[in-house]
């Protein structure tokens, strides 16, 4: 019985070694991508399956989350061919390191910081500074997410940014923001457009002004260690094409 | 003072069937381990309910399944002295006995303090239960239940949780404290010798039924039943075949009895008391009748008797039949005349005819 | 580090178990006491939920009652102008509902291991049913259900999930310790994490060794 049992073990930890080494056969053909929260629906629903069907045989695998949480991650060596963050911050922050590719770094899209409420708000409000009127307001942690970098950069630059964070409840990601504001726990929420977009459940009231935030660039790169380069490149040469960026501002993004 | 019971109740594995009378007397419950006694309590107690029955103290229902009355425990004013005893761990001995008084603090501390004096338990007013011993804290569960005056008092196997060689001593003692009680007493027990000892009536009961109930003295001396007579101790019977008004065939034991009472028609086994046979000398063995001449099996010694297992010489193929049993103090066996055989008689009143 | 995590997450769990407490103790004590076998065993399941649960799905659940767009919710603010989401109150609610399991559990269970005779016996004794509960099951249970508050003050203490989902995470109002660790790791600030971590695993030390204390301590009246 004992013997069985060792003979079974070692049957399966061939197994299991043969295993990896005929994954890295496929990881030939495999690809993965790691973008922030807010790219998760356009990327999942439409622009990956179009993809896949130009090219059946390269798979993608998707990671989303907080630009800094993937940052983080791609520093401490996870296995990520692609990047996208939702600012230039982690991105550069990557490059110093010599973690990007060369010259693989694509300025791809633009996303506008927007004030939006619960589509059943009552409370009154036009203007992105009337987020002083709101009682509890959502913004994403400025210290690790993106969208609170702008958020608290906008209020800044509007003077009001003392005052809010006095009664703002700081989200771990911005999807947490949006739930918040959709489910009108929060009075209003600063979010990015694309955000705003993609439920029905909140409505925007105003775009940040003109020049009260610096640009939300969402850069593409290769991660250096990838082994995938090529394929690599040839996802990032799709997101730029015309059929892609038609996607891209259907579902609330600006393409340069 | 009186108490009706007459209940029923399904239990697991049996139904409970009991059905008794009392008038003021100390009466016992008596029965096999298992057979119910404890649940009768409880369900005169008010913590089970029977499925149906009565049950009716001094003239007060106290549950009826028909008029659908039930009192709650609380308003049965029924005294429990619980097998383990039940005080209560976290109160003193003072706190324990003076639980059931509704009265001022000064009335019942006074009340309390009698109590002490009388159960001899002075010196442990402010002991915990498990500071005293087992015949101390049997005293305070006693005097707990005793000191509100409920109108029965009922005692599960009083004695059973006691050293045996304090049993005797605590027994007398119980006894006597028992005499500042005024109502009913309701005992249950499985040793013959306490319910013979306390009670004046018996109910003997087998798997849940009341097979009997009645004088004690007389029920242990007459069981009149077959499972009356294995539970009150009668340790040799045998089944029987009733020859003529006045003589019966002792099938186990192969001999014919001459009896002096008439013999109903009914009786299907004879009983005979260990120590009620009389050593008989070989000359006066031939002319008396009902005597065995017998083969002894073994003997067994007691204490202070032997326990001699014998079965009629007459018999062969015994099939399993049990010995009989004759239990004899030792200096009567060690001084009786006739040592070659052994003769015994049974007399005419130590027959116990059984249905 | 600040402190108004340390302050905030104090007082929520200690509002916490006032309510857990007694909600606990009343709750077990009806269900011991009740009759019904099938009811027992429903009810059981109920109240036991929310320890099984994710705490994620505890503060969904709880977000479909107390959400201003959901039913309640939203007629608590129409009518009564109350808004629980987002306050400091919802943290509470999250630390109640989440460790109440553990109070239930531990109360019923050292309900249900005092000695029936001694329920009995007090019954025939004369007792009311309240004065029973009162001076033989709670004394008798007490370290069971002393023991029962000490967990459950503790892990409404370090709750997060539901916390997150209903009450936010507002910086001097409901921002406890838990959600100010969480935030701290996500904006790469190890060293204040840190220093909340530690104080965390002091208080969490301290409850456990009370609840060694409580139930190795002796009393005088048992052996």
């Amino acid at each position: 019985m004992k013997k069985t049992l060792c003979l079974l073990m070692i049957i399966c930890l061939v197994f299991s070694l043969v295993g990896c080494s005929s994954n890295t056969a496929a990881d030939e053909s495999t690809i993965t991508v790691a973008a922030a929260a807010s790219l998760k629906n356009c990327l999942d629903d439409i622009l990956i399956p179009m993809f896949q069907e130009k090219y059946p045989n390269i798979k993608i695998k998707t990671t989303y989350d907080s630009s800094g949480k993937l940052q983080t991650q791609i520093e401490e060596g996870a296995d990520v061919d692609v990047f996208m963050s939702a600012a230039m911050k982690q991105m550069n922050a990557l490059d110093e390191k010599g973690l990007i590719a060369e010259d693989s770094i694509v300025q791809l899209l633009e996303n506008k910081i927007v004030l939006i409420v619960s589509t059943n708000n009552t409370k009154d409000l036009s203007k992105f500074e009337d987020v002083l009127k709101a009682d509890t307001i959502a913004i994403g942690d400025p210290e690790s997410v993106p969208a609170g970098q702008y958020a608290k950069e906008a209020l800044t630059n509007l003077g009001i940014w003392e005052e809010i964070s006095r009664k703002a409840s700081l989200g771990t990601n911005v999807t947490e923001v949006l739930n918040w504001v959709a489910e009108g726990s929060a009075d209003a929420g600063i979010v990015y457009s694309t955000d705003a977009a993609s439920t029905e459940k909140v409505k925007v009231v105003a775009e940040a002004p003109e020049g009260s935030v610096s640009k939300v660039i969402y850069p593409v790169g290769i991660v250096k260690t990838s082994k995938n380069q090529d394929l690599a490149k040839k996802f990032i040469d799709f997101l730029q094409s015309d059929e892609a960026k038609e996607i891209f501002e259907s579902f609330g993004f600006a393409t340069n | 003072m009186s108490l009706i019971v007459d209940i029923k109740k399904k239990m697991k594995g049996f139904s409970l069937e009991i059905a008794f009378k009392t008038d003021g007397e100390y009466i016992g419950i008596l029965g096999a381990s298992g057979s119910g006694k404890s649940m009768t309590l409880k369900c005169i107690a008010g913590v089970e309910t029977p499925d149906e029955g009565q049950i009716v103290l001094n003239g007060k229902v106290l549950f009826d399944s028909e008029k659908r009355i039930n009192l709650k425990p609380q308003d049965r004013n029924i005294g429990f002295l619980f097998q383990n005893y039940a005080l209560f761990p976290h109160m003193t001995v003072e706190e324990n006995i003076g639980i059931a008084l509704k009265l001022s603090k000064e009335e019942r501390k006074q009340k309390v303090d009698e109590m002490i004096r009388a159960f001899h338990l002075q010196g442990l007013e402010n002991k915990y239960p498990n500071q005293i011993s087992g015949g101390q804290q049997q005293r305070v569960a006693l005097a707990r239940c005793i000191i509100y005056k409920p109108d029965l008092l009922m005692l599960d196997e009083p004695f059973s949780a006691l050293d045996s060689h304090l049993k005797d001593q605590l027994q007398n003692e119980v006894l006597d404290l028992l005499k500042l009680y005024d109502g009913e007493v309701l005992m249950v027990s499985h040793s013959r010798d306490e319910i013979y000892r306390f009670c004046e009536k018996v109910v003997i009961i087998d798997k849940g039924k009341t097979v009997l109930y009645g004088d004690t003295k007389q029920i242990f001396k007459q069981p009149k039943l077959y499972t009356a007579a294995i539970i009150t101790g009668c340790k040799n019977i045998s089944r029987c075949e009733v020859l003529s008004p006045h003589s019966v065939y002792v099938v186990d034991w192969g001999i014919i009895l001459e009896t002096e009472k008439e013999i109903p028609q009914n009786i299907k086994y004879i009983g005979v008391h260990a120590h009620e046979f009389q050593m008989l000398d070989k000359a006066l063995a031939k002319d008396e009748k009902n005597v065995i001449k017998c083969r002894i099996n073994r003997i067994v010694e007691g204490v202070s008797e032997f326990t001699v297992h014998l079965e009629n010489e007459k018999t062969e193929n015994k099939n399993g039949i049990a010995d009989i049993l004759y239990k004899v103090n030792k200096d009567q066996w060690n001084n009786r005349e006739e040592k070659e055989s052994l003769y015994l008689r049974i007399p005419d009143d130590a027959i116990l005819m059984l249905e | 580090m600040q402190i108004s995590p340390i302050i905030i997450s104090m007082k929520t769990a200690s509002a916490a178990i006032v309510l857990t407490f007694m909600l606990g103790i009343f709750v077990a004590r009806w269900v011991v006491e009740m009759k019904s076998e099938r009811a027992k065993m429903v009810l059981d399941g109920i109240f036991t939920l929310p320890l099984v649960l994710p705490p994620t799905v505890m503060g969904f659940l709880l977000l479909i009652v107390l959400g201003v767009n959901r039913p309640v919710g939203k007629f608590l603010l129409q009518f009564l102008g109350i808004k629980i989401v987002f306050s400091w109150t919802a943290t509470v609610i999250a630390a109640v509902v989440i460790s109440f399991p553990l109070m239930y559990r531990s109360a019923r269970s050292a309900f249900e291991q005092v000695d029936p005779n001694l329920i009995m016996a007090a019954k025939t004794l004369g007792l009311s049913d309240n004065r029973i509960f009162w001076t033989i099951t709670m004394p008798l249970a007490l370290p069971g259900v002393a023991g029962g508050g000490i967990l459950a003050f503790a892990r409404g203490l370090g709750e997060f999930g539901a916390t997150a989902m209903i009450a936010g995470n507002i910086a001097n109002e409901t921002r406890t310790l838990p959600l100010a660790i969480y935030s701290e790791v996500a904006a790469g600030n190890m060293q204040t994490a840190s220093s909340y971590v530690i104080i965390v695993l002091l208080i969490s030390f301290i409850v456990v060794a009370l609840t060694n204390y409580f139930s190795m301590k002796e009393r005088k009246y048992l052996k």
